[in-house]
Protein backbone atom coordinates (compact mmCIF):
# COMPACT_ATOMS: atom_id res chain seq x y z
CA UNK A 1 0.00 0.00 0.00
CA UNK A 2 2.51 2.60 1.08
CA UNK A 3 5.35 3.39 -1.26
CA UNK A 4 7.85 2.88 1.51
CA UNK A 5 6.93 -0.76 1.95
CA UNK A 6 7.46 -1.52 -1.72
CA UNK A 7 10.89 0.04 -1.78
CA UNK A 8 11.63 -1.69 1.51
CA UNK A 9 11.17 -5.07 -0.14
CA UNK A 10 13.80 -4.12 -2.67
CA UNK A 11 16.16 -3.39 0.14
CA UNK A 12 15.28 -6.44 2.19
CA UNK A 13 15.79 -9.00 -0.55
CA UNK A 14 19.27 -9.32 -1.95
CA UNK A 15 19.63 -9.12 -5.68
CA UNK A 16 20.13 -12.72 -6.84
CA UNK A 17 23.74 -13.79 -7.47
CA UNK A 18 24.97 -15.52 -10.66
CA UNK A 19 23.77 -18.97 -9.52
CA UNK A 20 20.36 -17.61 -8.49
CA UNK A 21 20.07 -15.75 -11.76
CA UNK A 22 20.83 -18.92 -13.73
CA UNK A 23 18.20 -20.83 -11.78
CA UNK A 24 15.63 -18.10 -12.38
CA UNK A 25 16.45 -18.18 -16.09
CA UNK A 26 16.06 -21.94 -16.18
CA UNK A 27 12.69 -21.85 -14.42
CA UNK A 28 11.51 -19.12 -16.78
CA UNK A 29 12.48 -21.14 -19.83
CA UNK A 30 10.88 -24.34 -18.57
CA UNK A 31 7.61 -22.66 -17.60
CA UNK A 32 7.47 -20.73 -20.89
CA UNK A 33 7.94 -24.00 -22.77
CA UNK A 34 5.19 -25.62 -20.70
CA UNK A 35 2.78 -22.80 -21.47
CA UNK A 36 3.65 -22.92 -25.17
CA UNK A 37 3.08 -26.68 -25.13
CA UNK A 38 -0.35 -26.22 -23.57
CA UNK A 39 -1.30 -23.62 -26.14
CA UNK A 40 -0.03 -25.89 -28.92
CA UNK A 41 -2.07 -28.76 -27.51
CA UNK A 42 -5.18 -26.60 -27.47
CA UNK A 43 -4.55 -25.39 -30.98
CA UNK A 44 -3.99 -28.95 -32.13
CA UNK A 45 -7.30 -29.98 -30.59
CA UNK A 46 -9.05 -27.08 -32.33
CA UNK A 47 -7.31 -28.01 -35.55
CA UNK A 48 -8.52 -31.60 -35.30
CA UNK A 49 -12.08 -30.40 -34.79
CA UNK A 50 -11.81 -27.90 -37.60
CA UNK A 51 -12.09 -24.90 -35.28
CA UNK A 52 -9.13 -23.15 -36.86
CA UNK A 53 -10.70 -23.02 -40.30
CA UNK A 54 -10.41 -19.56 -41.76
CA UNK A 55 -14.12 -19.27 -42.45
CA UNK A 56 -14.76 -19.56 -38.74
CA UNK A 57 -12.42 -16.66 -37.89
CA UNK A 58 -12.56 -14.25 -40.77
CA UNK A 59 -16.13 -13.11 -39.99
CA UNK A 60 -14.74 -11.33 -36.93
CA UNK A 61 -13.26 -8.78 -39.29
CA UNK A 62 -16.68 -8.09 -40.79
CA UNK A 63 -18.21 -4.76 -39.98
CA UNK A 64 -21.43 -6.20 -38.53
CA UNK A 65 -19.53 -8.58 -36.24
CA UNK A 66 -17.31 -5.74 -35.04
CA UNK A 67 -20.33 -3.51 -34.54
CA UNK A 68 -22.11 -6.20 -32.56
CA UNK A 69 -19.21 -6.85 -30.20
CA UNK A 70 -18.34 -3.14 -30.21
CA UNK A 71 -21.76 -2.39 -28.81
CA UNK A 72 -21.03 -4.86 -26.03
CA UNK A 73 -17.67 -3.27 -25.40
CA UNK A 74 -19.29 0.15 -25.13
CA UNK A 75 -21.82 -1.28 -22.67
CA UNK A 76 -19.03 -2.76 -20.56
CA UNK A 77 -17.01 0.45 -20.56
CA UNK A 78 -20.05 2.55 -19.79
CA UNK A 79 -21.15 0.36 -16.89
CA UNK A 80 -17.61 0.29 -15.49
CA UNK A 81 -17.09 4.02 -15.86
CA UNK A 82 -20.43 5.02 -14.36
CA UNK A 83 -20.00 2.56 -11.50
CA UNK A 84 -16.49 3.84 -10.77
CA UNK A 85 -17.46 7.51 -10.89
CA UNK A 86 -20.12 6.89 -8.28
CA UNK A 87 -18.53 4.08 -6.27
CA UNK A 88 -15.15 5.70 -5.60
CA UNK A 89 -16.40 8.92 -4.03
CA UNK A 90 -19.01 6.89 -2.16
CA UNK A 91 -16.26 4.58 -0.95
CA UNK A 92 -14.40 7.61 0.36
CA UNK A 93 -17.50 8.77 2.20
CA UNK A 94 -17.91 5.30 3.72
CA UNK A 95 -14.25 5.31 4.81
CA UNK A 96 -14.66 8.72 6.44
CA UNK A 97 -17.80 7.43 8.13
CA UNK A 98 -15.99 4.42 9.44
CA UNK A 99 -13.14 6.42 10.98
CA UNK A 100 -15.49 9.12 12.26
CA UNK A 101 -15.55 9.84 15.98
CA UNK A 102 -19.33 9.61 15.96
CA UNK A 103 -19.87 6.09 17.26
CA UNK A 104 -23.20 5.45 15.55
CA UNK A 105 -21.99 6.67 12.17
CA UNK A 106 -18.84 4.61 12.46
CA UNK A 107 -20.77 1.46 13.40
CA UNK A 108 -23.28 1.86 10.57
CA UNK A 109 -20.51 2.42 8.05
CA UNK A 110 -18.59 -0.60 9.32
CA UNK A 111 -21.60 -2.89 9.06
CA UNK A 112 -22.46 -1.57 5.59
CA UNK A 113 -18.89 -2.05 4.38
CA UNK A 114 -18.51 -5.55 5.80
CA UNK A 115 -21.89 -6.62 4.45
CA UNK A 116 -21.22 -5.60 0.86
CA UNK A 117 -17.63 -6.74 1.01
CA UNK A 118 -18.68 -10.18 2.14
CA UNK A 119 -21.66 -10.86 -0.09
CA UNK A 120 -21.15 -12.28 -3.60
CA UNK A 121 -22.17 -9.70 -6.17
CA UNK A 122 -24.36 -12.20 -7.96
CA UNK A 123 -26.68 -12.24 -4.94
CA UNK A 124 -26.95 -8.48 -5.00
CA UNK A 125 -27.78 -8.59 -8.69
CA UNK A 126 -30.47 -11.21 -8.02
CA UNK A 127 -31.89 -9.00 -5.31
CA UNK A 128 -32.32 -6.19 -7.81
CA UNK A 129 -33.59 -8.53 -10.51
CA UNK A 130 -35.98 -10.71 -8.52
CA UNK A 131 -36.66 -9.38 -5.03
CA UNK A 132 -37.03 -5.64 -5.48
CA UNK A 133 -39.52 -5.78 -8.39
CA UNK A 134 -41.85 -7.63 -6.01
CA UNK A 135 -41.92 -4.40 -3.99
CA UNK A 136 -42.55 -2.32 -7.06
CA UNK A 137 -38.94 -1.19 -7.53
CA UNK A 138 -38.17 -1.61 -11.21
CA UNK A 139 -34.87 -0.28 -12.45
CA UNK A 140 -33.72 -0.12 -16.05
CA UNK A 141 -31.35 -2.99 -16.94
CA UNK A 142 -28.32 -0.75 -16.93
CA UNK A 143 -28.94 0.26 -13.32
CA UNK A 144 -29.87 -3.27 -12.29
CA UNK A 145 -26.27 -4.09 -13.11
CA UNK A 146 -24.57 -0.84 -12.13
CA UNK A 147 -26.19 -0.32 -8.72
CA UNK A 148 -24.94 -3.69 -7.41
CA UNK A 149 -21.54 -2.89 -8.90
CA UNK A 150 -21.52 0.39 -6.99
CA UNK A 151 -22.62 -1.23 -3.73
CA UNK A 152 -19.95 -3.91 -3.85
CA UNK A 153 -17.13 -1.78 -5.22
CA UNK A 154 -17.70 1.15 -2.86
CA UNK A 155 -17.40 -1.22 0.08
CA UNK A 156 -14.04 -2.52 -1.02
CA UNK A 157 -12.69 0.88 -2.07
CA UNK A 158 -13.78 2.20 1.32
CA UNK A 159 -11.24 -0.13 2.85
CA UNK A 160 -8.63 0.98 0.33
CA UNK A 161 -9.19 4.61 1.31
CA UNK A 162 -9.14 3.76 4.99
CA UNK A 163 -5.79 2.04 4.61
CA UNK A 164 -4.50 5.05 2.67
CA UNK A 165 -5.61 7.46 5.37
CA UNK A 166 -3.93 5.25 7.95
CA UNK A 167 -0.71 5.24 5.94
CA UNK A 168 -0.30 9.03 6.04
CA UNK A 169 2.41 10.03 8.49
CA UNK A 170 0.96 10.70 11.96
CA UNK A 171 3.22 13.73 12.36
CA UNK A 172 1.08 15.44 9.74
CA UNK A 173 -1.85 15.45 12.14
CA UNK A 174 0.26 17.08 14.78
CA UNK A 175 1.78 19.63 12.42
CA UNK A 176 -1.67 20.58 11.17
CA UNK A 177 -3.02 20.99 14.68
CA UNK A 178 -0.02 23.12 15.62
CA UNK A 179 -0.61 25.64 12.84
CA UNK A 180 -4.27 25.86 13.71
CA UNK A 181 -6.17 23.64 11.30
CA UNK A 182 -9.41 22.18 12.59
CA UNK A 183 -9.95 18.43 12.39
CA UNK A 184 -12.04 18.80 9.28
CA UNK A 185 -9.51 21.08 7.60
CA UNK A 186 -6.71 18.69 8.49
CA UNK A 187 -8.58 15.85 6.82
CA UNK A 188 -9.47 17.90 3.78
CA UNK A 189 -6.28 19.79 3.09
CA UNK A 190 -3.62 17.54 4.56
CA UNK A 191 -4.59 13.90 5.04
CA UNK A 192 -6.90 13.22 2.09
CA UNK A 193 -4.70 14.69 -0.66
CA UNK A 194 -1.84 12.51 0.53
CA UNK A 195 -4.01 9.44 1.09
CA UNK A 196 -5.61 9.63 -2.35
CA UNK A 197 -2.19 9.84 -3.95
CA UNK A 198 -1.10 6.78 -2.01
CA UNK A 199 -4.07 4.68 -3.10
CA UNK A 200 -4.24 5.76 -6.74
CA UNK A 201 -2.64 2.52 -8.03
CA UNK A 202 -5.04 0.45 -5.92
CA UNK A 203 -7.97 2.42 -7.32
CA UNK A 204 -6.92 1.54 -10.87
CA UNK A 205 -6.84 -2.09 -9.84
CA UNK A 206 -10.34 -1.64 -8.44
CA UNK A 207 -11.30 -0.63 -11.98
CA UNK A 208 -10.11 -4.04 -13.16
CA UNK A 209 -12.43 -5.82 -10.76
CA UNK A 210 -15.29 -3.51 -11.72
CA UNK A 211 -14.69 -4.45 -15.34
CA UNK A 212 -14.91 -8.10 -14.43
CA UNK A 213 -17.98 -7.53 -12.24
CA UNK A 214 -19.75 -6.01 -15.24
CA UNK A 215 -19.81 -9.47 -16.86
CA UNK A 216 -22.69 -10.24 -14.52
CA UNK A 217 -24.67 -8.08 -16.92
CA UNK A 218 -25.79 -11.31 -18.62
CA UNK A 219 -27.97 -12.02 -15.56
CA UNK A 220 -30.03 -8.92 -16.16
CA UNK A 221 -29.67 -9.10 -19.96
CA UNK A 222 -27.76 -5.85 -20.18
CA UNK A 223 -25.84 -5.53 -23.42
CA UNK A 224 -22.31 -5.66 -22.10
CA UNK A 225 -19.50 -7.42 -23.89
CA UNK A 226 -19.96 -10.91 -22.50
CA UNK A 227 -23.73 -10.84 -22.99
CA UNK A 228 -23.26 -9.72 -26.58
CA UNK A 229 -20.81 -12.60 -26.99
CA UNK A 230 -23.36 -15.03 -25.64
CA UNK A 231 -26.01 -13.72 -28.01
CA UNK A 232 -23.57 -13.92 -30.89
CA UNK A 233 -22.85 -17.57 -30.10
CA UNK A 234 -26.54 -18.42 -30.18
CA UNK A 235 -26.82 -16.80 -33.61
CA UNK A 236 -23.57 -17.84 -35.28
CA UNK A 237 -22.79 -21.08 -33.38
CA UNK A 238 -19.14 -19.94 -33.28
CA UNK A 239 -18.72 -20.82 -29.60
CA UNK A 240 -14.96 -21.20 -29.34
CA UNK A 241 -14.13 -18.33 -31.66
CA UNK A 242 -16.49 -15.84 -30.02
CA UNK A 243 -15.28 -16.52 -26.51
CA UNK A 244 -11.65 -16.40 -27.58
CA UNK A 245 -12.20 -12.97 -29.15
CA UNK A 246 -14.18 -11.73 -26.15
CA UNK A 247 -11.54 -13.03 -23.73
CA UNK A 248 -8.77 -11.34 -25.66
CA UNK A 249 -10.60 -8.04 -25.45
CA UNK A 250 -11.01 -8.38 -21.67
CA UNK A 251 -7.41 -9.42 -21.21
CA UNK A 252 -6.10 -6.51 -23.26
CA UNK A 253 -8.26 -4.03 -21.34
CA UNK A 254 -7.22 -5.34 -17.95
CA UNK A 255 -3.62 -5.60 -19.01
CA UNK A 256 -3.62 -1.94 -19.98
CA UNK A 257 -5.20 -0.94 -16.67
CA UNK A 258 -2.77 -3.01 -14.61
CA UNK A 259 0.09 -1.58 -16.63
CA UNK A 260 -1.14 1.95 -15.93
CA UNK A 261 -1.34 1.18 -12.21
CA UNK A 262 2.20 -0.18 -12.21
CA UNK A 263 3.48 2.83 -14.09
CA UNK A 264 1.83 5.19 -11.66
CA UNK A 265 3.18 3.34 -8.66
CA UNK A 266 6.70 3.34 -10.06
CA UNK A 267 6.48 7.05 -10.75
CA UNK A 268 5.32 7.68 -7.19
CA UNK A 269 8.08 5.53 -5.76
CA UNK A 270 10.65 7.38 -7.83
CA UNK A 271 9.32 10.68 -6.63
CA UNK A 272 9.45 9.54 -3.04
CA UNK A 273 13.03 8.41 -3.57
CA UNK A 274 14.08 11.67 -5.19
CA UNK A 275 13.07 13.57 -2.11
CA UNK A 276 15.80 11.91 -0.05
CA UNK A 277 15.25 14.15 2.96
CA UNK A 278 11.51 13.79 3.13
CA UNK A 279 9.86 16.18 5.52
CA UNK A 280 8.78 14.13 8.47
CA UNK B 1 3.05 37.82 28.72
CA UNK B 2 2.65 34.10 29.31
CA UNK B 3 2.00 32.85 32.81
CA UNK B 4 2.02 29.24 33.97
CA UNK B 5 0.04 29.14 37.20
CA UNK B 6 0.66 25.93 39.14
CA UNK B 7 0.05 23.75 36.08
CA UNK B 8 0.25 19.97 36.19
CA UNK B 9 -0.34 17.28 33.60
CA UNK B 10 -1.06 13.63 34.13
CA UNK B 11 -1.61 11.79 30.84
CA UNK B 12 -4.48 9.31 30.47
CA UNK B 13 -2.01 6.44 30.76
CA UNK B 14 -1.08 7.63 34.24
CA UNK B 15 2.27 9.29 33.46
CA UNK B 16 2.67 12.51 35.36
CA UNK B 17 4.71 14.65 32.99
CA UNK B 18 4.43 17.86 35.01
CA UNK B 19 3.70 18.05 38.74
CA UNK B 20 3.38 21.70 39.68
CA UNK B 21 4.97 24.32 37.49
CA UNK B 22 4.81 28.07 37.69
CA UNK B 23 6.63 30.56 35.48
CA UNK B 24 6.04 34.00 34.08
CA UNK B 25 7.41 34.96 30.68
CA UNK B 26 7.47 38.66 29.97
CA UNK B 27 6.39 40.00 26.60
CA UNK B 28 9.21 40.22 24.05
CA UNK B 29 11.42 38.03 26.22
CA UNK B 30 13.02 34.85 25.01
CA UNK B 31 12.90 32.06 27.54
CA UNK B 32 14.43 28.64 27.09
CA UNK B 33 13.24 25.51 28.83
CA UNK B 34 16.09 23.06 29.02
CA UNK B 35 16.12 19.60 30.56
CA UNK B 36 16.75 15.97 29.91
CA UNK B 37 14.49 13.87 27.71
CA UNK B 38 11.13 13.27 29.30
CA UNK B 39 11.33 16.18 31.72
CA UNK B 40 8.06 17.58 30.41
CA UNK B 41 9.34 20.37 28.17
CA UNK B 42 7.11 19.59 25.21
CA UNK B 43 4.16 19.05 27.49
CA UNK B 44 4.62 22.49 29.05
CA UNK B 45 5.07 24.20 25.72
CA UNK B 46 1.94 22.62 24.28
CA UNK B 47 -0.13 23.88 27.17
CA UNK B 48 0.34 27.37 25.76
CA UNK B 49 -1.45 26.64 22.49
CA UNK B 50 -3.76 23.99 23.96
CA UNK B 51 -2.33 21.03 22.11
CA UNK B 52 -2.18 19.75 25.69
CA UNK B 53 -4.71 20.79 28.31
CA UNK B 54 -3.32 20.88 31.86
CA UNK B 55 -4.98 18.56 34.36
CA UNK B 56 -4.43 21.16 37.07
CA UNK B 57 -3.63 24.85 37.14
CA UNK B 58 -3.97 27.44 34.39
CA UNK B 59 -2.01 28.99 31.58
CA UNK B 60 -2.66 32.66 30.98
CA UNK B 61 -1.74 34.80 28.01
CA UNK B 62 -1.96 38.49 28.84
CA UNK B 63 -4.01 37.52 31.89
CA UNK B 64 -6.57 35.55 29.88
CA UNK B 65 -6.93 31.85 30.69
CA UNK B 66 -6.29 29.96 27.45
CA UNK B 67 -8.76 27.27 28.52
CA UNK B 68 -11.50 29.69 27.49
CA UNK B 69 -10.10 30.36 24.02
CA UNK B 70 -11.08 28.32 20.97
CA UNK B 71 -8.04 26.08 20.26
CA UNK B 72 -8.03 26.69 16.51
CA UNK B 73 -8.17 30.46 16.97
CA UNK B 74 -5.56 30.32 19.68
CA UNK B 75 -3.14 28.28 17.59
CA UNK B 76 -3.47 30.60 14.64
CA UNK B 77 -2.37 33.47 16.85
CA UNK B 78 0.71 31.60 18.06
CA UNK B 79 3.62 30.48 15.91
CA UNK B 80 4.81 26.93 16.44
CA UNK B 81 8.00 25.39 15.10
CA UNK B 82 8.60 21.71 15.69
CA UNK B 83 11.66 19.50 15.47
CA UNK B 84 10.78 17.75 12.24
CA UNK B 85 9.63 20.77 10.28
CA UNK B 86 6.17 19.23 9.88
CA UNK B 87 5.79 20.67 6.41
CA UNK B 88 3.06 19.33 4.14
CA UNK B 89 4.86 17.21 1.49
CA UNK B 90 2.18 17.68 -1.17
CA UNK B 91 2.30 21.46 -1.16
CA UNK B 92 5.02 23.77 -2.37
CA UNK B 93 7.14 25.68 0.10
CA UNK B 94 5.27 28.91 -0.58
CA UNK B 95 1.91 27.19 -0.15
CA UNK B 96 3.13 25.70 3.10
CA UNK B 97 4.05 29.09 4.45
CA UNK B 98 0.76 30.58 3.27
CA UNK B 99 -1.50 27.76 4.51
CA UNK B 100 -3.09 29.64 7.38
CA UNK B 101 -3.33 33.07 5.71
CA UNK B 102 -5.12 31.35 2.80
CA UNK B 103 -7.57 29.70 5.17
CA UNK B 104 -8.14 33.04 6.86
CA UNK B 105 -9.29 34.40 3.51
CA UNK B 106 -6.24 36.39 2.44
CA UNK B 107 -6.17 36.48 -1.37
CA UNK B 108 -3.91 34.07 -3.25
CA UNK B 109 -1.71 36.82 -4.66
CA UNK B 110 -1.23 38.61 -1.38
CA UNK B 111 -0.54 35.51 0.67
CA UNK B 112 1.96 34.33 -1.92
CA UNK B 113 3.91 37.54 -2.00
CA UNK B 114 3.89 37.60 1.79
CA UNK B 115 5.13 34.00 1.86
CA UNK B 116 7.99 34.87 -0.47
CA UNK B 117 8.90 37.87 1.68
CA UNK B 118 8.90 35.62 4.75
CA UNK B 119 11.22 33.18 3.02
CA UNK B 120 13.68 36.00 2.36
CA UNK B 121 13.32 37.07 5.95
CA UNK B 122 14.42 33.67 7.26
CA UNK B 123 17.36 33.71 4.87
CA UNK B 124 16.01 31.65 1.96
CA UNK B 125 16.00 32.58 -1.71
CA UNK B 126 12.39 33.26 -2.67
CA UNK B 127 12.85 31.03 -5.71
CA UNK B 128 12.74 28.07 -3.35
CA UNK B 129 9.07 28.92 -2.89
CA UNK B 130 8.03 26.79 -5.83
CA UNK B 131 9.88 23.69 -4.70
CA UNK B 132 8.41 20.88 -2.65
CA UNK B 133 9.68 20.37 0.91
CA UNK B 134 11.40 17.11 -0.03
CA UNK B 135 13.58 19.08 -2.44
CA UNK B 136 15.09 21.13 0.38
CA UNK B 137 17.84 20.30 2.84
CA UNK B 138 16.99 19.71 6.48
CA UNK B 139 18.25 23.14 7.47
CA UNK B 140 16.25 24.81 4.71
CA UNK B 141 13.13 22.92 5.79
CA UNK B 142 13.59 24.20 9.32
CA UNK B 143 13.82 27.76 8.01
CA UNK B 144 10.58 27.21 6.12
CA UNK B 145 9.07 25.96 9.38
CA UNK B 146 10.07 29.24 11.03
CA UNK B 147 8.69 31.25 8.11
CA UNK B 148 5.39 29.40 8.38
CA UNK B 149 5.21 30.05 12.10
CA UNK B 150 5.67 33.77 11.39
CA UNK B 151 3.05 33.83 8.63
CA UNK B 152 0.18 35.12 10.75
CA UNK B 153 2.49 37.61 12.48
CA UNK B 154 1.98 36.09 15.93
CA UNK B 155 3.13 37.76 19.12
CA UNK B 156 4.23 34.46 20.57
CA UNK B 157 6.59 31.93 19.05
CA UNK B 158 6.83 28.42 20.45
CA UNK B 159 9.87 26.47 19.30
CA UNK B 160 10.24 22.82 20.27
CA UNK B 161 13.82 21.69 19.61
CA UNK B 162 13.57 23.37 16.22
CA UNK B 163 17.22 22.78 15.38
CA UNK B 164 17.58 19.33 16.92
CA UNK B 165 17.64 17.40 13.65
CA UNK B 166 20.30 19.31 11.73
CA UNK B 167 24.08 19.03 11.84
CA UNK B 168 26.07 21.27 14.20
CA UNK B 169 27.26 23.69 11.54
CA UNK B 170 23.81 24.29 10.14
CA UNK B 171 22.47 24.47 13.67
CA UNK B 172 24.90 27.24 14.56
CA UNK B 173 23.80 29.11 11.44
CA UNK B 174 20.14 28.73 12.30
CA UNK B 175 20.74 29.87 15.87
CA UNK B 176 22.49 33.00 14.66
CA UNK B 177 19.66 33.63 12.24
CA UNK B 178 17.09 33.27 15.01
CA UNK B 179 18.94 35.79 17.18
CA UNK B 180 18.98 38.23 14.29
CA UNK B 181 15.26 37.68 13.64
CA UNK B 182 14.48 38.16 17.29
CA UNK B 183 16.39 41.44 17.45
CA UNK B 184 14.26 42.63 14.50
CA UNK B 185 10.89 41.24 15.51
CA UNK B 186 10.91 41.20 19.31
CA UNK B 187 8.49 38.28 19.68
CA UNK B 188 7.82 36.52 22.94
CA UNK B 189 9.73 33.29 22.44
CA UNK B 190 9.39 30.08 24.41
CA UNK B 191 12.12 27.77 23.22
CA UNK B 192 12.70 24.15 24.22
CA UNK B 193 15.97 22.29 23.93
CA UNK B 194 18.06 19.75 25.74
CA UNK B 195 21.28 21.39 24.56
CA UNK B 196 22.56 23.66 27.31
CA UNK B 197 24.83 25.59 24.92
CA UNK B 198 21.86 26.37 22.74
CA UNK B 199 19.88 27.40 25.81
CA UNK B 200 22.57 29.85 26.92
CA UNK B 201 22.87 31.25 23.42
CA UNK B 202 19.19 31.79 22.72
CA UNK B 203 17.71 32.50 26.14
CA UNK B 204 17.66 35.79 27.97
CA UNK B 205 16.20 33.65 30.70
CA UNK B 206 16.97 29.96 31.03
CA UNK B 207 14.85 27.52 33.00
CA UNK B 208 16.51 24.22 33.87
CA UNK B 209 14.04 21.41 34.45
CA UNK B 210 14.25 18.22 36.40
CA UNK B 211 11.99 15.29 35.45
CA UNK B 212 8.37 16.05 36.32
CA UNK B 213 8.74 19.62 35.13
CA UNK B 214 10.31 20.70 38.40
CA UNK B 215 12.38 23.87 38.10
CA UNK B 216 15.95 23.21 39.20
CA UNK B 217 17.06 26.76 38.55
CA UNK B 218 16.05 29.75 36.52
CA UNK B 219 17.92 32.90 35.67
CA UNK B 220 20.10 34.53 33.07
CA UNK B 221 22.86 32.33 31.63
CA UNK B 222 25.44 34.34 33.57
CA UNK B 223 23.58 33.89 36.85
CA UNK B 224 23.29 30.16 36.36
CA UNK B 225 26.93 29.77 35.41
CA UNK B 226 28.07 31.95 38.27
CA UNK B 227 26.00 30.28 40.89
CA UNK B 228 24.58 26.86 40.04
CA UNK B 229 21.82 26.04 42.49
CA UNK B 230 22.91 22.47 43.15
CA UNK B 231 24.87 19.48 41.86
CA UNK B 232 22.18 18.66 39.30
CA UNK B 233 22.46 22.08 37.69
CA UNK B 234 26.21 22.07 37.97
CA UNK B 235 26.54 18.77 36.18
CA UNK B 236 23.90 19.81 33.65
CA UNK B 237 25.65 23.02 32.66
CA UNK B 238 29.02 21.32 33.02
CA UNK B 239 30.46 24.22 34.99
CA UNK B 240 32.62 21.89 37.06
CA UNK B 241 34.33 20.31 34.10
CA UNK B 242 35.52 20.67 30.53
CA UNK B 243 35.23 23.77 28.47
CA UNK B 244 33.21 25.69 31.03
CA UNK B 245 35.64 25.29 33.94
CA UNK B 246 37.92 28.09 32.89
CA UNK B 247 40.73 29.62 34.87
CA UNK B 248 43.10 32.50 34.28
CA UNK B 249 46.84 32.34 34.09
CA UNK B 250 49.35 35.07 33.48
CA UNK B 251 51.59 34.62 30.47
CA UNK B 252 54.05 37.40 29.53
CA UNK B 253 51.92 40.08 31.15
CA UNK B 254 48.65 38.92 29.53
CA UNK B 255 45.73 37.26 31.32
CA UNK B 256 45.22 34.03 29.38
CA UNK B 257 42.07 31.96 29.90
CA UNK B 258 42.59 28.22 30.13
CA UNK B 259 40.09 25.37 30.27
CA UNK B 260 40.08 22.42 32.67
CA UNK B 261 42.73 20.68 30.56
CA UNK B 262 44.97 23.79 30.68
CA UNK B 263 44.37 24.45 26.99
CA UNK B 264 44.27 28.17 26.20
CA UNK B 265 40.87 29.31 24.92
CA UNK B 266 41.32 33.09 24.97
CA UNK B 267 42.73 36.23 26.42
CA UNK B 268 41.11 38.21 29.21
CA UNK B 269 40.42 41.88 28.53
CA UNK B 270 39.06 44.28 31.12
CA UNK B 271 35.42 45.14 30.39
CA UNK B 272 35.71 44.06 26.78
CA UNK B 273 32.15 43.95 25.58
CA UNK B 274 32.17 44.95 22.00
N1 LIG C 1 0.54 11.92 24.65
C1 LIG C 1 1.15 11.35 25.72
N2 LIG C 1 0.55 10.31 26.36
C2 LIG C 1 1.14 9.74 27.43
N3 LIG C 1 2.31 10.12 27.93
C3 LIG C 1 2.96 11.14 27.35
C4 LIG C 1 2.40 11.81 26.21
N4 LIG C 1 3.26 12.78 25.82
C5 LIG C 1 4.30 12.72 26.69
N5 LIG C 1 4.11 11.75 27.62
C6 LIG C 1 5.03 11.42 28.72
O1 LIG C 1 5.22 12.57 29.52
C7 LIG C 1 6.57 12.71 29.86
C8 LIG C 1 7.11 14.05 29.40
O2 LIG C 1 7.07 14.08 28.00
P1 LIG C 1 7.50 15.35 27.15
O3 LIG C 1 7.27 15.02 25.74
O4 LIG C 1 6.83 16.55 27.68
O5 LIG C 1 9.06 15.39 27.47
P2 LIG C 1 10.20 16.29 26.81
O6 LIG C 1 10.85 17.00 27.92
O7 LIG C 1 9.65 17.10 25.72
O8 LIG C 1 11.18 15.18 26.26
P3 LIG C 1 12.08 15.20 24.92
O9 LIG C 1 13.29 16.00 25.23
O10 LIG C 1 12.41 13.76 24.71
O11 LIG C 1 11.25 15.76 23.82
C9 LIG C 1 7.31 11.52 29.29
O12 LIG C 1 7.45 10.55 30.29
C10 LIG C 1 6.39 11.04 28.20
O13 LIG C 1 6.50 9.64 28.06
MG1 LIG D 1 9.92 17.09 23.59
Amino acid sequence: MSTTSTSATQVLFDAPGPRGRRRILLISIVSSLAILALIALGLWQFQRNGQLAADKWLPYLRRDYIAFLGKGLMGTLEATAVAAVIAFPFGLVLALGRISRARALSAISAVWIEFFRGIPMLLVVYAFLLALPAYGVNLPRFWMLVVPMILVSSASTAEVFRAGIGAVDRGQDEASAAIGLSRGQTMRYVILPQAVRLVLPSLILALVSLLKDSTLGFVVSFNELQFQGKTMVSITRFLVQTYVVVSVIYIVLNFLLTKAAGLLERRMRRRAAEGGGRSR
Amino acid sequence: MIRFDHVGKTYPGGTTAVEDFSLTIDSHASVVLVGTSGSGKTTLMRMVNRMVDPTSGRVLIDDEDVAGVDPVKLRRSIGYVMQASGLLPHRTVAENVATVPLLEGVSRRRSRSRALALLEMVGLDHRLGDRYPSQLSGGQQQRVGVARALASDPNILLMDEPFGAVDPIVRAELQKELLRLQSELGKTILFVTHDIDEAFLIGEQVVILRPGGEIAQQGTPAEILADPADDFVESFVGSGVGKRALHVDEVSGQQVVLDAGDRPVGVLREGSRS
